[in-house]
């Protein structure tokens, strides 16, 4: 026997990674993979309801309906709606906190890094203040005052930033969406016990929450996070293990939510602050990135390169990244923080401190972010993690990973800086495109999980063969973490490409695979999709672009699908959502959604099987434009 | 019909149970040595007080008045005389039969080295009277001296260890359990063993051993010349076949008393079953071989097919641990190794069949491999890493609801 | 003999059958809600695992005909009864040899993980009447008990 925590960890896409969590001597949620290997089936199905105290009632076909009277369809819809309802909640509880730092930000006359972005959504909200703080307010002022309108009263901005076609193909199906919280409300009251049964009015409520999370929680918060914390510039950086520096104090953030950082991430560079890591011994502090929001730094990692060591991985690395040693606190402010973090954090003695009451880990001391009050609560925190790092570096083992991960990942792709890159216009993609040398535009999105084939495995597995059939891949989320620690976004990564993509990509010194950061970052997507329709004058549907959600893993995902469904492309998933219990689900979801609004979900665990689904589609659809 | 059983190990009573499940009329005798029935596999727990001699019955309480049995305890049998169809017991009586079973088991062999098998301290174990020996001479012992690390000769060190008693232990090999395990499996147990106080020399053997003036030996030298004082000394250097009393009786012995598949020796309507046959020292197989004669001796149709013994499993500290098949790796053998704080696992692969399999720390539902090595199954079409193969990989059930494997 | 039986392609993994397993065999009386799930002491006796095609498929004993356990059982711990034909276990007389665990060619049985001394084995819930709670607790009535 060895020190090993256990020999039955789950695979990784990452076979460095692999190895190294399998020495590991604690438990991370790779090795509980295998004990949870035998799933329900009601619960894959989505048929066991435990909405009242007759339940849990499970559909068998002695027992086709519960106890009220629900039959399969129903429970499992109802289950779907709660899922997204809450999938949705998360993200505008993203964007209504971004949009409070921008105006806050903007009261108090702080810095505004990105006023391309803030001047573009103020011409969208035909916003003319001509003081660039009182610009920002105002814009920032926009987006919550349709976040907090009734469910009775459609959202504003809705129709300033959807595409047209979508616009009115959504005004049709009546599913504009009233203020973005007040529909998460609705949404919750509507999947409770004895309400709702209609399965097809659960699923547009669905739609209807995809498109103010897509809208609100995704393309407006990327905008936002803009304005104050500055756009993306494309650059190559490190990523992985790799970019852990023992020499410095480290500091792991996860979350959703960059703006939080913002004070504490100048704070981290000012002289008094550095004396302080000195006199602990350390040569400063460094932000090391997990989860979506260090892919949000990594994103706008040309601002921060003092502070930012670069990306380590993503939300089933953080295990990985926390049993190095070398980091000495983790500050989080939403998911995906993973409960199995607490116990490395205690054996390892890392400090854990949260910046958001929503996302209070067990172990962690709150120290909410409050904007008035962050100069105090900052030094606060520095003085906790100096005070962690003293306690725990000489006695703590380190376990580093060095050679893990890359050096030249591409980085600091969105609509802006890739459409720069290409000249300030994006016919340059679409001659590709035309010219058959790009089949085809994937978006593989969303998290990773562990059961999909194992940590990351679909995702690169698909990436993989969808670049080799000349489709380049565009990402956000956690796959792109994964993504990037696998090699696949260093320009060296075109020789996986087909022969057509390899040479665009070498010809322009670029990955096969695109790297929009966050998972936020679907929005950014979204509009580069947008803008290639506009500039062929034809609807989102119409375009050879589809998505891949190929190892989406909470509630989130869920929310942001339904936005991808909205508006009108395939999505592509590696598991069930939980509805392949309902005929109807699976009908209006597989199939009917087609005409609904012109997407499609398509689920498939094996990745060439998938990856022959998503050409054919593509094929289709550049049929359908005559290419 | 009169049914004599020689010996009243595991075979001698599946035999007799057996029997009298097929002829409830016949008269069934054993005769023994042994005055207590118990099991050979745990008399350390004799050794270290857990039990007394009760505890180590396996049998039902009423073995013998259920199956009526007459039972000759704590007498040995001098001759078998199969021209005049009766045995010849020490005391001289005779005692006829129609059918025959010898299942006397095996006895200690002590190695002839110095003046081990003269000395009056000097002891093997394998039968309750071993252990209640060692357990007496124990009283006044400080220092025992064990010849030989396998399986008995660390049950005797186990149970030893309850005593208070200062222990070393010799072994050959340059590792204890050097049939059973690999070096990797053997360090465990032997970090165990030394944690508590035992002594290990390994890769050394006994070369002399005198006798005191008392006629006890008070210290062995080995063959590097270090000597090693002892009060008490437990030889663990194997069995041999229990054949003297055979002698002229014309029944074929090879190592062992040679039997058919039916367990009938070369001579009419006598049969053997157990350690005596030589044919495997494990337990499942002598009970096995005891059912098999009796049914044959019953006029049934039997035979013993289920030979393979090359398996055991180990428990000691609460580390427990299974082997079955071959443990040592040849070339072209796949090494599949597992292992973490709570397990180490490794298996020999060849041709897409399991060629053995060491299991240590956890052995849950470990039943399948046996069945897996034995029958030569192949495995290579099984999409799952092979520690993960089980059962389910081969389900099936007949009609009425028995398991069956499907291969 | 009565024996359970499992329509096993019915079987759709909910371990519903493992928690009434644990219920009937734990040491401290109360309901499946405050049942400790995650103790040891309670571990189930039935087990649920995958083909490689990752199709359920339930582990029971089977008071097998010719128990290999009982054969193999150095102790007296393990005897098929006669009257019942099921297969008990008195933990009070087993040596915790295992060898019962090493000859059961199904993978039914196994040491238990608290102490290592003892072997976890299905009493078809002889202390509950006979009744084995696994069947009752089946939401795809897939389990039966019935004489063979």
């Amino acid at each position: 026997m060895n020190q090993c925590y256990g020999c039955n960890t789950c695979k990784s896409a990452d076979k460095p990674l692999e190895t190294y969590i399998a020495g590991l001597p604690m438990e991370t949620s790779h090795h509980r993979v295998d004990s949870q290997s035998t799933k329900c089936a009601f619960g894959l199905q989505g048929v066991c309801c435990r909405l009242c105290a007759n339940g849990p009632c499970r559909i068998t076909p002695e027992s086709p309906r519960g106890i009220c009277g629900a039959n399969a369809d129903t429970i499992v819809t109802r289950n779907l709606l709660r899922a997204v309802a809450s999938g949705s909640g998360c993200y505008i509880h993203v964007v209504e906190n971004t949009a409070l730092n921008v105006k806050n930000t903007a009261r108090t006359h702080g810095e505004i890094k990105g006023v391309d972005t803030l001047n573009r959504l103020a011409a969208l909200f035909s916003i003319q203040e001509a003081d660039i703080h009182k610009r920002a307010e105002a814009v920032a002022d926009a987006v919550l005052k349709d976040l907090y309108l009734p469910e009775y009263e459609k959202m504003a901005l809705t129709e300033k930033l959807a595409y047209a076609p979508r616009y009115e193909r959504w005004k049709e199906l009546g599913i504009l969406p009233g203020g973005a919280k007040s529909e998460v409300f609705h949404g919750v009251v509507k999947c409770s016990t004895n309400l709702n049964s209609d399965p097809v009015n659960m699923l547009l409520d669905c739609l209807k929450l995809g498109i103010s999370t897509g809208i609100y929680g995704l393309v407006l918060t990327n905008l936002l996070n803009d304005i104050v914390l500055g756009e993306p510039q494309i650059r190559l950086a490190p990523v992985g293990l790799r970019v852990i520096d023992p020499d410095y104090i480290n500091i792991m953030i996860t979350g959703h939510q960059h703006s939080m950082f913002t004070f504490l991430q100048d704070r981290l560079t000012h002289q008094d602050v550095k004396d302080k890591a000195r006199k602990a011994g350390a040569k400063g502090f460094k932000l090391v990135g997990c989860t979506c929001v260090g892919q949000d730094l990594q994103l706008r990692g040309a601002h921060y390169t003092e502070i930012f060591d670069g990306h380590a991985g993503n939300n089933y690395t953080s295990e990985a990244i926390l049993a190095t040693g070398g980091i000495d606190a983790v500050i989080s402010e939403f998911n995906c923080t993973l409960p199995g973090i607490e116990p490395i954090c205690d054996q390892l003695q890392i400090k854990q401190i949260c910046i958001d009451n929503v996302a209070k880990k067990a172990n962690a001391e709150l120290k909410e972010f409050d904007f008035d009050s962050r100069p105090a609560v900052t030094d606060e925190i520095i003085d906790d993690i100096v005070a962690a790092y003293q306690a725990r570096r000489g006695h703590v083992p380190m376990n580093l990973l060095p050679d893990h991960g890359n050096d030249n990942t591409l980085t600091g792709v969105s609509e802006t800086s890739l459409k720069a890159f290409l000249g300030g216009t994006w016919q340059p993609l679409i001659d590709l495109i035309v010219a058959g040398d790009i089949k085809g535009v994937a978006g593989v999105v969303g998290c990773s999980n562990l059961t999909a084939g194992g940590h990351d495995v679909l995702t690169v597995d698909l990436v993989k063969e969808l670049i080799a059939r000349d489709i380049i891949v565009l990402t956000a989320g956690c796959s792109s973490g994964g993504i990037e620690n696998c090699g696949l976004m260093t320009p060296e990564a075109a020789r996986y490409a087909g022969p057509k993509l390899r040479a665009v990509c070498e010809k322009l010194g670029i990955p096969p695979v695109l790297n929009f950061g966050p998972c936020l970052a679907i929005g950014r997507l979204e509009i580069v999709a947008t803008e290639l329709a506009e500039a062929l004058k034809v609807d989102l549907p119409q375009l050879p672009l589809v998505l891949s959600a190929a190892q989406w893993l909470e509630e989130q995902a869920l929310a942001d699908g339904c936005y991808g469904l909205a508006l009108g492309l395939p999505l592509h998933l590696g598991l069930p959502p939980f509805v392949t219990g309902s005929p109807v689900a699976v009908q209006v979801l597989t199939e009917d959604m087609k005409t609904l609004t012109g997407g499609q979900v398509i689920i498939n665990g094996n990745p060439k099987e998938s990856a022959d689904i998503l050409e054919a589609i593509i094929a289709e659809k550049r049929q359908g434009l005559n290419l | 019909m009169k049914y004599v059983i020689i010996g009243a190990g595991v075979a001698g009573v599946e035999a007799a149970r057996t029997i009298r499940g097929l002829d409830p009329d016949g008269e069934i005798r054993m005769i023994s040595a042994d005055t207590q029935i118990h099991s050979r596999c745990m008399l350390h727990k004799f050794i270290s007080g857990e039990r007394d001699g009760q505890g180590l019955d396996f049998t039902e309480k009423d073995f013998f008045d259920r199956y009526r049995i007459q039972w000759q305890k704590g007498t040995r049998v001098r001759q078998v005389c199969p021209d005049r169809k009766e045995v010849v017991l020490d005391t001289g009586q005779p005692v006829s039969y129609d059918r025959l079973l010898v299942a006397a088991g095996a006895d200690s062999f002590i190695p002839p080295v110095g003046e081990l098998r003269k000395a009056s301290n000097v002891y093997g174990l394998r039968n309750l009277s071993d252990a209640q020996a060692i357990v007496e001479e124990a009283g006044q012992a400080r220092q025992v001296l064990v010849i030989g690390s396998g399986l008995v000769g660390l049950d005797a060190a186990y149970g030893l260890l309850e005593r208070g008693m200062k222990l070393t232990v010799v072994e050959m090999a340059d590792r204890i359990l050097p049939v059973q395990l690999d070096a990797h499996a053997a360090a465990a147990y032997q970090t165990a063993f030394e944690k508590e106080g035992v002594r290990f020399l390994l890769g050394r053997k006994a070369s002399e051993a005198p006798c005191g003036p008392d006629g006890r030996i008070h210290q062995v030298i080995l063959d590097n010349g270090d000597t090693v004082p002892c009060d008490l000394v437990i030889v663990a250097a194997g069995v041999r076949p229990a054949l003297a009393f055979l002698e002229g009786s014309g029944i074929a012995c090879d190592r062992g008393i040679t039997v058919d598949a039916s367990m009938k020796t070369s001579v009419e309507d006598v049969y053997a079953a157990g350690d005596i046959t030589g044919l495997s020292g494990i337990w499942p197989n002598a009970a096995d071989q005891g059912r098999i004669a009796g049914k044959s001796m019953c006029g049934g149709n039997a035979s013993y097919t289920d030979t393979y013994a090359v398996k055991n499993t180990i428990n000691f500290f609460r580390l427990v641990t299974l082997c079955v098949g071959r443990i040592r790796e040849e070339e072209g053998d796949q090494i599949h190794i597992r292992e973490d704080r709570t397990q180490y696992k490794r298996m020999l692969v060849r041709d897409g069949r399991i060629q053995g399999i060491l299991l240590q720390g956890n052995i849950a539902g470990a039943g399948i491999w046996q069945y897996l090595i034995k029958n030569r199954i192949d495995i290579s079409h099984i999409q799952k890493d092979v520690f993960d193969i089980s059962f389910a990989d081969f389900y099936q059930t007949d009609s009425r609801g028995s398991y069956q494997w499907n291969v | 003999m009565k024996r359970i039986l499992i329509e096993y392609e019915k079987c759709d993994g909910c371990k519903n059958c493992s928690a009434a397993c644990m219920q009937a065999h734990r040491k401290t009386p109360g309901t499946i809600y405050d049942l400790d799930l995650t103790d040891p002491e309670h571990e189930s006796r039935n087990r649920i695992l995958k083909d490689a095609h990752g199709h359920y498929r339930p582990i029971f004993c089977r008071h097998c005909d010719e128990p290999e356990c009982v054969k193999s059982c150095m102790s007296g711990a393990l005897c098929k009864d006669p009257d019942s034909g099921h297969v008990f276990y008195d933990e009070t007389r087993c040596g915790s040899c295992f060898m019962c665990v090493m000859n059961c060619p199904f993978g039914v049985l196994k040491p238990d993980t608290m102490t290592s001394s003892k072997v976890i084995k299905c009493d078809f819930c002889v202390n509950a009447g006979g009744e084995p709670s696994c069947v009752k607790s089946c939401p795809k009535k897939a389990i039966h008990v019935e004489e063979v």
